[in-house]
C-alpha cells in the first residue's frame, strides 16, 4: 500500500545549525505515527517542511504519492506548535475561517467538533479570552474539522490538564480505531508508547530509528526477579543458561534474553531446585524511556 | 480571487480597528475640507476684497473642482489607513495565522494575493469616503454647478492610484519588519520626515528633480495642488500647468513602483521560511 507520507532525504539548515540531516522515512495509511524526540530534536522542523511552513534545503517529501502542495494539505488536519488564531474572533468565527480556507466541513460540522473538544459552551467567546488548554482543543478542533483521513499533531497535550490530556489521548486511539492515519510529535515518552502504533526517534536532527512501536521497543526480553535471599538468587541466576547479562538494582534482578527466548517457567524451576523461592518474577518488554535514553544519551 | 476576497472579509469585518479606521476617516474627510472652506469663506466674506478673492479662487469646492481639491487635502491622511494596513499584516505575524492558512490550505501566493485584497478593500473604502466627501461640498458649497459633476472625475481613479500606492509602502513595511509600531514608525517617520528631506535637499541644494522618483513625491504628485493656487500670478500658473503635464509621466512611475513591491513581496514569501 502506498505510503500517506514519505520523506526522502530532508535535510535544514539554520545558520551553522544543523536542524534535520538527511531523514527519510515512510508513514504507513492508518498508523498512529509518533515522531519522538527531546527538545530541539528537529520534530517541529520536520513537520514543518512536510506543511510548507519552511522550506528544506534538500531532499523531498510526499503526500498520498504526490509532491506536496496546497491541495494536498487540504486534506490534513494539522496543528502544528501553537493554536494559531485570530484573537479578536471566536471560536466559531476562527472555524469558518479555517473551513473557508481548506474547504474541509460545513456549520453543522463546526457545531460537532466543538462538541468534541468540549467547547460548545464557549463557542461564541473570542479566542483572547481562552485559557492555554481551550485554546490547544480549538486547535485540536480545527484539524478535525471535515473528518480528514490525515491529521498531524505538533505535542497536541501541551497547555492540558490531566483530564484533558487523557481525553485527547483517546480522542486520538478513536480516530485511529476509525482508521485515520495520525502523525504526532511529541517529546512525552508515555505519550507515544501509548498510543502510537509506529514510532521515529530523532534526536539533533539525526534519524536514530523508526519503524513499528513493538518492534523498536521490544529487541530484548527482560524477566524482573527477586527473592528474600538476594545473594543466593544472584549465584542461581548467574549459573542460569541463555541470559545475555544481569542487572542488580537493590534487591531486584534484572536478567536479559535475546527477544523471544526467555523461559520463564524453566527460570522458575531452576531457582526452586537451587533451593530459591522467588517473591517476584515478571516478563516486561524493555520500555520506551530506555530504549529512548539509551538512543538519545551520548 | 473572489474566494480570497470573502476570506479576508472574514477577518476583516469584525477587526474592531478596522471600523475605528473607518469611523476617523469619516470624521477626517469631512472635517480637514470643512476647514479650508471656511478659510476660504472667510477670505471671500467681505464686500470688495471677497469679490476679488472669489474671482481669484473661484470655488475650489464647487463642482468640477471638488474632485479635485477634496483629493488633494484627504490625500494628507493616508497614516489612516496606513496604520490599519500594517496592523492586518502584522497581526498575521502576531498571530502565527501567516503559518496557519498555509498550513490549512493556501499557497504562500494566495496569502500575499489576500494581502493585496486587503490593502483594494482598504483602498476602495478609502476612495469611496472621498468620492462622498467630494459630492457632499460640490453639493453644498454651488448647487448651480452641479451639472458639472462629471468634469474631472479622473482625480477619483488619481486619488485610488495614490491611496494604493502609499498602502502598498505601507504594507511592504509591515511586511518585511514584521512589528506593528516599529513598522509604523519607520513609516511615519519616512512618509512625514526623510523623504521631504530628501526631495527638498535635491530640489534646493543638488538643483535636481530627482525626488520626483522617489516613492511617496511620485504617487503625491498625481494629485498636483488645487486649481486656484495657479492663479496667484505667472510663475505659479506655469508651475500648476508644469504639474498637471507631469501627471500621466507619474501615473506610470506610481505603477513601477507599486508593481515592484508587490513583485517583492511575493518573491520574498514564495522562498522565506515561515
Amino acid at each position: 500500500m502506498q505510503p500517506v507520507l514519505s520523506i526522502q532525504g530532508i535535510s535544514k539548515r539554520y545558520g551553522s545549525i544543523q536542524a534535520l540531516n538527511n531523514v527519510s522515512f515512510d508513514v504507513p495509511q492508518g498508523c498512529v505515527f509518533g515522531i519522538l524526540g527531546p527538545n530541539g530534536s528537529g520534530k517541529t522542523t520536520m513537520l514543518s517542511i512536510i506543511l510548507d511552513i519552511l522550506q528544506a534545503n534538500s531532499g523531498n517529501y510526499s503526500w498520498f504519492g504526490k509532491p506536496g502542495s496546497p491541495e494536498t494539505r487540504k486534506q490534513i488536519g494539522s496543528l502544528l506548535e501553537t493554536p494559531n488564531f485570530y484573537h479578536y474572533l471566536s471560536a466559531v468565527d476562527n472555524l469558518n475561517i479555517t473551513k473557508a480556507i481548506s474547504g474541509r466541513g460545513d456549520a453543522a460540522d463546526i457545531d460537532r467538533v466543538l462538541e468534541i473538544v468540549k467547547l460548545t459552551a464557549r463557542k461564541k467567546s473570542k479566542f483572547k479570552t481562552y485559557s492555554l488548554g481551550m485554546k490547544q482543543r480549538l486547535a485540536i478542533g480545527a484539524a478535525l474539522l471535515g473528518n480528514p483521513e490525515v491529521l498531524v499533531f505538533d505535542e497536541p497535550t501541551n497547555g492540558l490538564d490531566p483530564v484533558g490530556i487523557a481525553e485527547i489521548r483517546e480522542l486520538i486511539k478513536q480516530l485511529a480505531r476509525a482508521g485515520k492515519t495520525i502523525i504526532m510529535a511529541s517529546h512525552l515518552l508515555d505519550e507515544v508508547e501509548k498510543v502510537c502504533t509506529h514510532v521515529a526517534i530523532l534526536k539533533k536532527g539525526t534519524l536514530l530509528t523508526a519503524g513499528k512501536v513493538d518492534e523498536v521497543l521490544a529487541n530484548e526480553d527482560i524477566v524482573e526477579i527477586s527473592a528474600a535471599d538476594t545473594d543466593k538468587l544472584k549465584s542461581v541466576l548467574e549459573r542460569f543458561s541463555g541470559h545475555s547479562h544481569l542487572k542488580q538494582d537493590g534487591k531486584l534482578f534484572e536478567l536479559y534474553f535475546p527477544l523471544g527466548t526467555a523461559r520463564m517457567e524453566d527460570l522458575n524451576r531452576h531457582c526452586f531446585e537451587q533451593g530459591v523461592i522467588l517473591n517476584q518474577l515478571l516478563l516486561k518488554k524493555k520500555s520506551l524511556e530506555t530504549k529512548f535514553f539509551e538512543l538519545t544519551n551520548d | 480571487m473572489l474566494s480570497l476576497i470573502k476570506i479576508e472579509w472574514l477577518k476583516i469585518k469584525k477587526y474592531p480597528a478596522f471600523w475605528w479606521m473607518l469611523g476617523i476617516v469619516a470624521l477626517t474627510y469631512p472635517s480637514i475640507n470643512l476647514m479650508f472652506l471656511k478659510v476660504y469663506e472667510d477670505i471671500t466674506k467681505g464686500k470688495d476684497t471677497g469679490a476679488i478673492a472669489k474671482m481669484l479662487l473661484g470655488n475650489p469646492y464647487a463642482f468640477p473642482e471638488t474632485w479635485h481639491t477634496v483629493a488633494f487635502f484627504s490625500s494628507f491622511f493616508i497614516v489612516l489607513p496606513a496604520i490599519l494596513v500594517i496592523m492586518l499584516v502584522t497581526n498575521e505575524y502576531n498571530y502565527r495565522t501567516h503559518r496557519q492558512n498555509i498550513i490549512d490550505g493556501w499557497s504562500r501566493k494566495d496569502f500575499i494575493t489576500s494581502k493585496l485584497c486587503d490593502v483594494l478593500i482598504v483602498t476602495s473604502i478609502i476612495t469611496l469616503s472621498y468620492a462622498i466627501v467630494a459630492i457632499g461640498y460640490g453639493s453644498y458649497t454651488d448647487s448651480k454647478n452641479f451639472y458639472r459633476w462629471s468634469e474631472q472625475l479622473q482625480y477619483i481613479p488619481l486619488f485610488f492610484l495614490q491611496t494604493f500606492a502609499q498602502l502598498s509602502i505601507a504594507f511592504l513595511l509591515g511586511y518585511l519588519i514584521k512589528k506593528a509600531f516599529i513598522a509604523l514608525g519607520v513609516f511615519l517617520f519616512y512618509y512625514l520626515i526623510l523623504e521631504n528631506i530628501a526631495v527638498s535637499w535635491f530640489k534646493y541644494q543638488v538643483k535636481n528633480d530627482i525626488g520626483k522618483f522617489f516613492p511617496i513625491e511620485a504617487s503625491d504628485r498625481l494629485i498636483p495642488v488645487p486649481a486656484f493656487i495657479g492663479n496667484f500670478g505667472q510663475d505659479m500658473k506655469a508651475g500648476y500647468q508644469k504639474a498637471l503635464d507631469a501627471v500621466p509621466m507619474h501615473i506610470g512611475l506610481t505603477i513601477a513602483i507599486t508593481a515592484i513591491i508587490w513583485i517583492i513581496c511575493y518573491r520574498v514569501h514564495s522562498k522565506r521560511d515561515l
